[in-house]
């Protein structure tokens, strides 16, 4: 690697909505700059299509330099640094933009702009980016170049006269963009002179050579061999790796302002090297750490508890390993009555909550009871004091307290016109308080609405979705908390109080929610020998009741001709369902139960 | 026992040209086949001669129209369609006994042998005799094999039931369904309640007293009292064998479209399962043992062929929609015609082996229980220990526990079993936690 002087280093990344191509640009990027072979791309990017669509987010290419030699004959190494694309890791797209000077601003040119692009669009303009506009899937048949540049210049006020037309995966555009990336795209001010400050912008857990960490250099050199300082954790390191990602690591011998790199220097946990973290030179540290830094701050809980109570040590041991690698993940023991012994952990989200589960159980094999998800709220109390719950089952009594807050966010949506109606109807319908309708171009409306975040954690997103038949997009953003009348609704099945299925609502809704849940409890729970009632109550006042009748055969009549293959099935489906049972008293509830309070319509 | 001056050669039924090529030449069915004869060595370094099938049962599809609640795989022939006249009831014939001639003989006698349906009775005397031929000559039939066929009441009449038995037929499983009109027509049965004794009549004629009568609890507008009455003019036919199966609504079919389970018309579940106890009680004070979850039989006469898949013995199938398991290999047929005289084809180009994964022993032991315990006799786990390992069969008395308290299992020690009524009724409890202990 040869020494690049700062002033032909361009850094950026890409803000794409999912689905409108980022990917496919990134590896056309690195395939056009020769940093890939067109062999290792056809493999990267299977594994990333098949990935994203699974689970509907970007996978982290992270990072990547190229080297470039622009048409004024000049070498260039361009840094891509990418960034997660969902709003539970707004945080790490915040630092991930704060290490480079412009980003690409991809579009469906069929599509148009999206709620999570404009959400990131914003971050990165608050970080003073330069922002090229790309039209993508320009080859497209629907394509509407001329209305979705209308659109950006409406929506974000951006200059669209020289957006770049591309096709990703037709190779369109490609050219241009990288000539736009030269010379839009500030280069890094010369700082080597000063202070190490290096920011990082992603980590993960190697279990061989302990935590690898990403980073830009914003002043300064490093050398590989440097006695480090992580200012936040305040923890030292000595750097026993240093290199860049092209995409792959590389060893190399020092980085300077401008560049972009990884390290490994035995760290034990991404805990100690954290997202926005500022690195320094021991021996000679920086003034002041490098701004933006926050810790992890949970928003969603929920309880997990083994299925078999004797895999309670492994859930921990595995919570311990997830934890190396995600830092914002949160735990402590838990025991209820109900479950046994468990956690309450905290995420970032919805999704986080869902990647850990699905992780816990896919590659550590456990099965888990997940109980609905939670927010916390703030309670006051009689005496003065003020306690955060995030488990309702913890709710003072009624006579303790004086009021129970909860947090509100600000939902930000996108949508076709035609579906205004039912997404209003959607956010009223979730105690949320309008504050602004905009139509942005013909055809496109953003719907800015107030709502409790216990609202948003239910099914909000997914009925966003199917009201508006999947063209609607959303963002949502925590504004703090406000006071109302929330009760504790309980929910008693056989007579027992099952405090999993308590939930905190508001006092208007408890009547609707209780009867809800109870219906749709008596759905999923399977019949027992005994008639079992299942009750939603506050306090000792029943608002809801049903019963399950009790079960009077279970036999399959005949395995005709010797064909024993469906009736086995039903068996084994029957056994399966077993499996996800948990015990309360003497009635088994499976699973799904404990998250019926997300399904109720 | 089977009226070997039958010719049996496949001309009759060929309607066919396609596929007249690929019938084995007269000196391959004749003897047993050069290919047979190497198959019959590969099979027998596998699994031991126990093993051998020794039961047979061939799917005849045909029915004058599909039951309502039927979701078997079977063709519809009309009213006036029998096999004397039928040009595709002679090519499925055909082709059933291509299917026989083309499957290894391993050596052992068949010592049962099971027509079922569809609506066998529909079948020609001649057909039924040629059928029986083609089995005897491939795998040979024991003198005292029980050779069972289905039958429906108003499908046949007395030269058809004295051909049947002249050809070797010699119990038959009469499907009556219900004794009630209305029943039986909201069923979309073809016969009425009036054809039931006269069947009967005709299979007594024939000297038969060894047949077995078909009852569905549960149907639409079944009442406790309306059961009771069924039974006891099952009773008063005096069968030596009966068959009680409770309605299982089936997708698909036309009473999983109009009606809801437990909803009336259809009676609700307490009903059913009183409706169960009820043919208990009365069937086991008339004399008739209850040894399987849906069978009764005066002594003796328990059905040899069923018991062969309840005991998870190997039975060789024929036919469409039918399934067979020998050799561990646990195989079912394409469900339609067209399909089935497909995958004949390659059968035949494949030289008669089967192209299926054997059963693991971890499955097989699922099967073993679910099957077992569908008899009175239940399992022995010493010979189930012997069989699948300690480490597998452990766990399973432990288990079995709180169902032995609650009385839905008796263990005596190595034998465990249902117990009746109330076991039985509860069989999918009990089956699928062993199921769970074992996944």
């Amino acid at each position: 690697m040869t020494d690049v002087p700062v002033s032909n280093i361009r850094n950026f990344s890409i803000i794409a909505h999912i689905d409108h191509g980022k990917s496919t640009l990134a590896d056309r990027l690195l395939q056009t700059t020769g940093t890939v072979s067109n062999r290792e791309m056809k493999e990267q990017f299977l594994d990333n299509m098949e990935l994203e669509r699974e689970r509907g987010i970007t996978i982290k290419l992270q990072a990547a330099r190229m080297n470039y030699r622009g048409e004024d004959g000049q070498d260039y190494v361009l840094n891509l640094i990418d960034t997660p694309g969902h709003v539970d890791f707004s945080y790490e797209v915040s630092r991930s933009l704060a290490a480079c000077e412009g980003a690409l601003l991809v579009v469906d040119a069929s599509q148009g702009v999206e709620a999570q692009t404009l959400a990131n669009v914003y971050l990165a303009l608050e970080h003073n980016l330069e922002i090229i506009p790309v039209l993508n899937k320009i080859d497209l048949p629907g394509a509407e170049p001329d209305r979705v540049k209308g659109e950006i210049e409406e929506i974000i006020g951006l200059d669209c006269s020289g957006a770049i037309l591309a096709s990703a995966k037709e190779g369109i555009g490609i050219h241009e963009i990288l000539e736009s990336i030269v010379h839009l795209v500030p280069p890094p001010q010369d700082t080597v002179q000063e202070p190490l400050r290096a920011l990082i912008f992603d980590s993960y857990y190697d279990p061989y050579r302990g935590v690898i960490v990403y980073f830009r250099v914003m002043d300064g050199t490093l050398k590989k061999g440097d006695r480090v300082r992580l200012m936040a954790s305040h923890k030292e390191y000595q750097i026993d790796e240093l290199g860049i990602l092209s995409p792959n690591q590389i060893q190399i011998e020092a980085l300077h302002a401008g560049e972009v790199g990884y390290l490994a220097a035995a760290i034990k946990s991404v805990e100690d090297a954290r997202v926005g973290d500022t690195i320094t030179l021991a021996a000679a540290p920086a003034k002041a750490p490098l701004p933006g830094y926050t810790e992890a701050k949970p928003m969603v809980f929920c309880g997990l508890f083994p299925t078999d109570a004797d895999d309670f040590e492994d859930l921990r041991e595995a919570l311990e390993k997830l934890r190396l690698n995600d830092a914002a993940l949160q735990y402590e023991p838990e025991t209820s009555s109900a479950m046994g012994f468990g956690f309450r952990c905290g995420f970032l989200g919805l999704l986080h909550m869902e990647i850990v589960q699905e992780r816990l159980e896919r590659e550590y094999d456990l099965d888990l009871i997940t109980t609905a998800p939670s927010v916390i709220y703030k309670v006051r109390l009689l005496d003065g004091d003020e306690i955060y719950i995030d488990n309702p089952s913890n709710l003072p009594d009624p006579q303790k307290r004086e009021a129970i807050e909860e947090p509100y966010v600000q939902v930000d949506m996108i949508t076709p016109e035609e579906f205004v109606g039912p997404l209003m109807e959607l956010s009223q319908s979730r105690r949320g308080v309008f504050k602004d309708m905009k139509y942005l171009t013909q055809g496109r409306t953003t719907l800015t609405y107030e709502l409790p975040l216990a609202e948003v954690v239910t099914d909000f997103f997914d009925q966003m979705k199917s009201r508006s038949r999947g063209y609607a997009s959303m963002e949502y953003h925590l504004i703090g908390y406000r006071e109302n009348p929330l009760v504790k609704l309980d929910i008693l099945i056989n007579g027992d109080p099952v405090d999993p299925l308590a939930t905190i609502v508001h006092r208007d809704k408890a009547y609707y929610v209780g009867k809800a849940l109870v219906e749709k409890l008596k759905e999923l729970i399977p019949r027992h020998q005994f008639k079992i009632p299942l009750q939603a109550s506050i306090g000792s006042r029943v608002v809801a009741s049903e019963h399950i009748p009790a079960l009077r055969k279970d036999v399959l009549a005949k395995c005709y001709g010797g064909d024993i293959s469906r009736k086995k099935k039903l068996l084994q489906k029957q056994a399966k369902g077993k499996k996800r049972l948990k015990a309360i008293g003497t009635v088994d509830v499976p699973q799904e139960a404990f998250m019926a309070v997300l399904k109720l319509q | 026992m089977v009226d070997q001056t039958v010719n049996p050669k496949f001309d009759e039924a060929d309607g066919c040209d396609r596929t007249a090529s690929l019938y084995p030449s007269i000196s391959q069915w004749m003897i047993p086949s050069a290919v047979a004869a190497q198959e019959k060595v590969a099979i027998a370094a596998t699994a031991p001669p126990e093993q051998y099938p020794v039961a047979a049962y061939l799917h005849i599809p045909f029915c004058r129209r599909r039951c309502f609640y039927c979701d078997f795989p079977i063709s519809v022939v009309g009213d006036r369609a029998r096999g004397e006249t039928s040009g595709s009831i002679a090519q499925y014939v055909a082709a059933l006994r291509r299917e026989v001639w083309m499957t290894p003989s391993l050596g052992r006698s068949l010592q049962t042998v099971f027509f079922g349906g569809g609506t066998p009775s529909l079948l020609s005397v001649e057909q039924v005799d040629a059928l029986l031929t083609t089995l005897d000559q491939q795998f040979g039939i024991a003198a005292d094999a029980e050779i069972s066929m289905e039958m429906d009441p108003g499908t046949f009449d007395q030269s058809h039931i004295r051909g049947y038995v002249a050809a070797g037929v010699n119990r038959i499983s009469l499907g009556v369904q219900a004794f009630q009109a209305d029943s039986l027509q909201a069923c979309g049965r073809t016969h009425t309640p009036a054809d039931i004794p006269v069947a009967v009549d005709l299979i007594r004629q024939a000297g038969l007293e060894n047949f077995s009568l078909d009852l569905i609890s549960g149907l639409p507008h079944l009442t406790l009292d309306r059961w009771q009455d069924s039974l006891e003019r099952a009773i008063a036919l005096a069968p030596a064998h009966l068959s009680i199966y409770d309605l299982t609504v089936e997708p698909g079919t036309t009473f999983a479209q109009r009606y809801e389970p437990g909803e009336a018309p259809l009676p609700a579940d307490d009903a059913t399962a009183e409706m169960y106890r009820l043919a208990q009680q009365v069937l086991t004070h008339s004399g008739f043992q209850h040894y399987e979850i849906s069978n009764y039989a005066r002594p003796g006469f328990q059905c040899g062929h069923n018991r062969v898949y309840w005991e998870n013995r190997p039975y060789y199938g024929f036919g469409m929609g039918a399934a067979s398991y020998v050799n561990h290999q646990r195989f079912s047929r394409p469900r339609t015609r067209r399909e089935y005289f497909t995958w004949l084809e390659t059968l035949e180009a494949a030289g008669g082996s089967l192209d299926c994964p054997p059963t693991l022993p971890k499955e097989r032991l699922l099967d073993t229980l679910m099957l077992g315990l569908r008899l009175a006799d239940g399992l022995n786990l010493d010979i189930l220990t012997a069989e699948f390992g300690e480490a597998a069969i452990a766990p399973l008395l432990p288990r079995l526990q709180t169902h032995i308290e609650r009385g839905w299992v008796e263990a005596a020690p190595p034998r465990i079993r249902l117990t009746d009524p109330e076991g039985f009724l509860f069989s999918n409890v009990v089956l699928s936690d062993l199921f769970e202990t074992l996944s």
